[in-house]
């Protein structure tokens, strides 16, 4: 722990113990609190390292004058310092343990009405039980009774902890008994007796826990819902955490009562119902007595007669991935039957589904409820994909036919629904809620098996869905996903007609000049991710990439996307230039010649840069050369990339946004990377003469030299030391290890003659101070890194290559290289941006300077800045 | 107000300059007229809903003739097929009247039009009535929705197809012939009639552009068949696009509209009470109210459900003040009044009875027949209720002793067996049947009498 901090400390105790309000900033509270955590974290003892926080804890505890929230933090910190045996054997002694945990203390004192007090009660003996001292502590002070009874606080906060609380003790009680129960006979007396006692406190404990849950679960008042609501999420918790015998006992003592309400049908409880009945199913082998008890809770609760609460146990099987055969395959029955009734399309035979549940559910679907009814059953069809064939009902095939009569409902095209039920078409009509999950579910269904037969249908369904009027922009954009989707269900496209693309190439076209710019964007980024699908087979046998077989490439594309760039919203100008990006990749890759209209492009893409006002469009161009050097199968031979790199670079680093900034340094990398590619190791049993050698180092000398002057001449090197500066410590932070990772490449194999051969131009004067500023660090004899020259030699060096101009500094790279301690640099731009200010002793410094400032006659009550941080 | 029978009211209908709908009140009945109207934000004043409360009948007309497309999406779709022509090079015909949603096309347009890159492309509207239209528009701002009020306050031209015409981007011509020809400048849009493409200059422009992919024509009245009014120009080649834009009341507008205003009947045509034959299912498109609405048919006679039971009739003051009410329950007094009432144009008025001129002194013998008539006094009107036991307690005092009480439905009849009479005693009236005895018939009237008051 830091001297100063040490020092300082018992002032700060001082200062907390005296304050009778609560501080200004109750989160210097919790940091402190944290940075005493983080002292115990490490094996330090809390008294051991600072004594005076038991004089803290003694004179809140016996003088309760102290603010709720120093009170609250009191409790905390007894509990961090309890928690280690020796601290509870200190807070024992000195009697500040019975004194702070007792309610009756706070009750008396007339605090414990404060939520703050009692959050600070639970959490503070929370931590103090993590041993059998502890517990028998817990015990002997009768603390059991309070936390039963704040299960049910007022508040929701402090019921939540005490939940997890609760929970926490039966957990710890089930630990300390079996390390009792393991106790061997070599164990002396006191140690057994030790050992016995403990047994018999958790025992207690668990007992009346588990009747205090039991009780809780068969309330009769449907008034206490949410407190049932509360129990059975604690149950669950429990279910999920403790092991055998309590979870037997667990068990044994809450079945009744879990029959009872599962049998009650209280379509409230439903899903936390289901759930305790999924963890305790998931938690038994079969071998466990209990077992088929629970396994006819499962039954029951997935056979019930009301068709919202059957849906939801089926789907929340189905999300618990447990495997049982019937249970999945009668789960996937009941959520395809509402697909089954809407549209008419036989999934489910005859015989598998209770004739009354079918019934009751049409009936069901023909009121409201029946939106989320079908979305639940389409949101869980990602689910029913996975599952084995025999736990299906039908083939997948048939439930993409059924949710494409779904689709077709949506848009009050009924003649494949014939047999549906005609009381949910008015509902179902136009519902962008149900469109939207029905498209979710279809694009999930594309990798089921078999159903490449479908293609073609879903394919012409998703373009009436493109050419719809009515689509709303989120379900024209599912729409395209799904397109996207089953387009790569198939490597043979030749089931597509011409009129379907024809009807494809309208829609799109159309939407590219939708009024609304979710439509747009979603159009261009459709175009994109098109583009990146990969090759099928057209009619004719050749391999084409889907978007020329459906949309005729590039020719088609790029003008749309060019078009696109023009866009008055942002957000389509750079999924535009993302979606020319992917579109292009191809051509690159192979080295095609640029054609006009990419210079057009890159054109435009520079105007961009340089003038859109907008971060996310200027962000995408900086990507779009990012992606078109790295995917260019030779970037030095595209002129026009080596062209315009510099322009990117220079644009960038003259850029305000970060994030722009940070994509530029990933260009540079790139560049930097193919300056200096990883060379192959070299033979450890190489041999090689002195001569051969000399030569060798000479040519890489001479070849990095070479590499190096690239570097300056595209603006690389210049816009890294400028970005060193950046005022965005994560952009400082890529520049320096970028400039770590070339130092390390560079300035071993330069010989100091290599220096001033590689001069660098920077812009501007600030640099200069920064960089002045920098080597200023390095006079300090502390700093670590031998090869720091001093600051006023180098600065002079710097101003003397100041160019005649004035308006930019030449300097040589390799000099700055080494003169910048990079390495102390990259350790504090590691460390957060705020990492002095928040330091420990900042923060006990913060808590005196606010508790001067409140003693201070003249500040005036009300004027302090009050602080709330959750 | 017509002939003093009815009142007849416009209200704002909310879908477009011009249109509205009427209340056709008597003082004690209520007739709404609903025609086209519109809950969607255009540019005219929204719709008075609240006028509409309390109809005896509200007349149901002008619902959307495309209860299945959405407004907003077919402008949208508008838009973007606009666009898509002009990109490509064509030009855009948009058959459609000179004014109502042309305006709000204009303004869509205006906003449109920086965002699809058509900042150069020439907008023409060529009607007869074009400048008249987009002027008077500008005028009307008390018609107009609150932001467009809002900025004539400021003052400007509260739609934007001000700014279009100066700067040039949108004009306008009474026709094709004169300054269009020269200024007539390609790709472009034109706005102009008549929709059904019979008649109107769409004409010449149906036969300029109609052989040409890539010019579009897109239709945006509802009121009209697409394919009818293309028939006599095929083969086309020219692409057609139907995008009706009817901001009409659809039916779950309607529905709430009725919940809201709570007509006691509603009366509308046979068409909105069943489904369209082609959608048989939908049965959201279709009025269910309860109690249903009356329906009607083309030339059929309706008798509405209401009869006219009151009328409202005035009193002079000086006659107003002659009468002399007597309290016959509190808060409740009744008067009787002598006066001549006066009926002209459907108004009744009571004017107090003119008074004989008095006689002027003549040294003539008067003439028997000269002689005015004597206007007798009214007699007076009796009210209240004869109490059983007192009136047959005063009877006994009277020595009619022998009386027999026999109740009915509509109250009693008392027989006077020794004098061989009948007194029936009703709610509203009492009558004595009493044989050749007219002082006894006296006598027991006067006793009735005795229990009621005489105003």
């Amino acid at each position: 722990m830091d001297r100063e901090c040490v020092l300082i400390l018992p002032r700060v105790c001082e200062v907390l113990a005296a304050s009778g309000s609560s501080l200004p900033d109750d989160t210097s509270l919790e940091k402190l609190l944290d940075w005493f955590t983080t002292i115990t974290q490490t094996g330090v003892s809390l008294l051991e390292a600072c004594p005076c926080l038991l004089d803290l804890l003694s004179n809140v505890a016996f003088n309760s004058t102290s603010g709720p929230s120093i009170l609250s933090f009191t409790l905390k910190l007894a509990g961090l310092i309890g928690a280690s045996e020796d601290g509870f054997k200190v807070l024992e002694e000195c009697s500040v343990l019975g004194l702070v945990f007792d309610p009756r203390h706070w009750q008396e004192a007339g605090l414990w009405e404060d939520p703050c007090l009692r959050i600070g009660w639970i959490q503070g003996l929370k931590t103090i039980l993590q041993h059998s001292k502890a517990l028998r502590f817990f015990v002997q002070a009768g603390l059991i009774e309070p936390l039963l009874h704040l299960q049910t606080d007022s508040s929701l906060f402090v019921a939540s902890a005490a939940n997890q609380m609760l929970a926490h003790v039966l957990l710890l009680c089930e630990s300390l008994s079996s390390v009792g129960c393991n106790g061997t006979k070599e164990r002396d007396l006191e140690q057994s007796s030790l050992s016995m006692e403990t047994n018999q406190n958790c025992s207690g404990v668990i007992t009346k826990a588990l009747e205090y849950l039991n009780k809780c679960l068969v309330l009769k008042e449907t008034s206490q819902l949410s407190q049932r609501q509360q129990i059975l999420k604690l149950l669950t918790q429990l279910l999920v955490q403790v092991r055998t015998p309590l979870l037997d006992k667990l068990l044994l003592t809450v079945i009744d009562s879990v029959e009872e309400l599962v049998t009650k049908s209280c379509s409230q409880l439903t899903l936390p119902l289901m759930d305790v009945v999924l963890a305790a199913n998931s938690r038994l082998s079969d071998d466990h007595d209990p077992k088929q008890r629970i396994g006819r809770l499962l039954s029951l609760m997935l056979s019930r007669n009301n068709p919202v609460d059957v849906i939801q146990a089926a789907a929340a099987w189905l999300r618990s991935r447990q495997y049982d055969p019937v249970h999945t395959a009668h789960c996937a029955r009941v959520l395809l039957l509402p697909l089954d009734i809407v549209t008419g399309i036989s999934l489910l035979d005859e015989n598998s589904t209770a004739e009354e549940l079918r019934i009751l559910m049409t009936e069901q679907l023909k009121s409201k409820t029946c939106f989320s009814m079908i979305c639940v059953c389409l949101t869980n069809i990602p689910q029913i994909t996975l599952l084995a064939p025999d736990c299906l009902p039908c083939p997948q095939r048939r439930i993409v036919s059924a949710v494409l009569s779904l689709l077709k409902l949506c848009c009050g095209d009924t003649s494949s629904s014939s047999a549906g039920c005609v009381g949910v078409f008015r509902f179902v009509t136009g519902s962008s809620k149900v469109q939207k999950c029905s498209m979710e579910a279809l694009s999930a269904l594309s990798k089921s098996p078999e159903v490449e037969i479908l293609l073609p249908e879903v394919f012409k369904l998703l373009t009436e869905y493109l050419n719809r009027p009515s689509s709303d922009p989120s379900v024209l954009q599912k729409s395209y996903q799904a397109l996207i989707n089953w387009i790569g269900v198939s490597t043979d496209l030749s089931c597509i007609t011409g009129l379907l693309r024809e009807d494809l190439i309208q829609a799109v076209r159309k939407r590219a000049c939708d009024m609304r710019w979710e439509a747009r964007d979603s159009t261009v980024e459709f175009l994109g991710h098109l583009a990146e699908v990969q090759s099928c087979r057209t009619s004719a046998g050749e391999e084409r990439e889907p978007s020329n077989s459906l949309l005729g490439g590039c020719s088609f594309t790029v003008p749309l996307l060019k078009e696109a760039l023009q866009d008055l919203e942002s957000y389509v100008r750079a999924s535009s230039i993302s979606a020319l990006g992917q579109t292009l990749t191809l051509s690159w890759q192979q080295g095609a010649a640029l054609t006009q209209s990419q210079v057009e492009i890159v054109t435009r893409l520079q105007e961009i840069l340089s003038q859109d006002s907008e971060g996310f469009a200027r962000r995408a161009v900086v990507k779009y050369f990012i992606a078109w050097f790295s995917s260019c199968s030779s970037p030095t031979s595209c002129s026009l990339l080596v062209q315009s790199v510099p322009t990117v670079l220079s644009q960038g680093v003259a850029d305000l946004d970060w994030e722009v900034k940070l994509h530029t340094l990933e260009l540079a990398e790139l560049l930097l990377d193919q300056a200096f590619p990883n060379p192959a190791p070299p033979h450890p049993y190489a041999v090689m003469s002195d001569q051969s050698h000399r030569s060798h180092t000479q040519d890489k000398e001479s070849e990095l030299l070479s590499s190096l002057n690239s570097l300056v001449d595209r603006g690389v090197i210049s816009a890294l030391f400028c970005f060193l500066v950046d005022c965005d410590r994560p952009v400082a932070l890529k520049a320096c290890q970028l400039l770590l990772k070339l130092r390390h490449t560079v300035c071993p194999l330069m010989v100091s003659a290599a220096d001033t051969r590689v001069p660098c131009e920077l812009p501007g004067w600030s640099w200069v101070h920064e960089i002045k500023k920098i080597q200023g660090v390095n006079k300090d004899p502390h700093t670590q890194g031998g090869s720091h020259i001093g600051s006023e030699a180098h600065g002079e060096a710097v101003e003397e290559s100041t160019s005649a101009e004035g308006d930019s500094v030449c300097v040589s790279v390799c000099e700055v290289l080494r003169s910048l301690d990079l390495d102390e640099r990259l350790s504090i731009l590691t460390q957060s941006s705020d990492h002095i200010y928040n330091s420990p002793l900042s923060l006990l410094q913060d808590i005196i300077t606010a508790s001067t400032a409140n003693s201070h006659p003249n500040s005036e009550p009300g004027q302090e800045v009050i602080v709330d941080c959750y | 107000e017509l002939f003093g029978a009815v009142q007849i009211s416009p209200l704002s209908s909310g879908y477009s300059l011009g249109s509205s709908n009427w209340i056709i009140q008597s003082h004690h009945e209520k007739v709404s007229y609903v025609s086209g109207s519109s809950l969607l934000t255009t540019h005219p004043q929204p719709m008075d809903q609240s006028s509409l409360k309390n109809s005896d009948v509200l007349i149901l007309t002008g619902l959307t003739q495309m209860p299945t497309a959405n407004p907003d999406g077919m402008l949208g779709e508008f838009c973007s097929n606009l666009a898509m022509t002009i990109r490509a090079g064509g030009n855009v015909l948009v058959p459609c009247y000179s004014s109502g949603v042309i305006y709000d096309l204009l303004e869509c347009l205006y906003q449109f039009i920086e965002s699809a890159s058509l900042g150069t492309t020439p907008f023409y509207f060529i009607s007869p009535v074009a400048n008249s239209s987009l002027e008077f528009s500008q005028i009307f701002a008390e018609w107009l929705c609150h932001n467009k009020q809002t900025k004539v306050y400021l003052p400007e031209p509260p739609f934007p197809h001000a700014e279009l015409i100066q700067t040039n981007k949108l004009k306008h011509y009474p026709s094709i012939h004169g300054d269009f020809s020269s200024e007539f400048r390609q790709p472009c849009v034109v706005f102009t009639g008549h929709p059904s493409l019979r008649f109107g200059d769409v004409v010449h422009f149906m036969e300029l552009w109609g052989k040409s992919n890539l010019n579009t024509v897109i239709f945006t009245e509802p009121d009209f068949s697409y394919l009818d009014a293309l028939a006599p120009y095929q083969p086309l080649a020219m692409k057609c696009v139907y995008c009706p834009i009817d901001t009409r009341l659809n039916f779950h507008q309607v529905s709430k509209l009725l919940k809201e205003v709570q007509p006691l009947n509603v009366v509308c045509p046979e068409q909105y009470t069943q489904p369209p034959v082609t959608q048989s299912h939908r049965s959201d498109l279709m009025l269910e109210l309860q109690p249903p609405p009356m329906p009607y048919r083309r030339c059929s006679v309706l008798s509405l459900p209401f009869r006219r039971r009151y009328e409202r009739v005035y009193i002079l003051p000086e006659l107003a003040n002659s009468l002399v009410p007597s309290e016959v329950k509190a808060g409740v007094s009744v008067a009787t009044v002598s006066a001549v009432l006066h009926s002209k144009d459907n108004k009744h008025t009571l004017q107090s009875v003119p008074k004989p001129p008095p006689v002027a002194p003549s040294k003539k013998r008067k003439r028997v027949i000269e002689e005015p008539p004597v206007t007798l006094s009214p007699k007076p009107l009796l009210s209240g209720a004869v109490p059983l036991e007192a009136f047959l307690a005063t009877l006994q005092k009277q020595g009619i002793t022998e009386v027999k009480v026999e109740e009915t439905a509509e109250g009693h009849i008392l027989h006077l067996q020794a004098e061989d009479t009948l007194i029936q005693l009703e709610e509203d009236g009492t009558h004595i049947v009493c044989d050749n005895n007219e002082p006894l018939r006296t006598t027991l009237r006067d006793l009735v009498l005795r229990f009621l008051q005489k105003l």
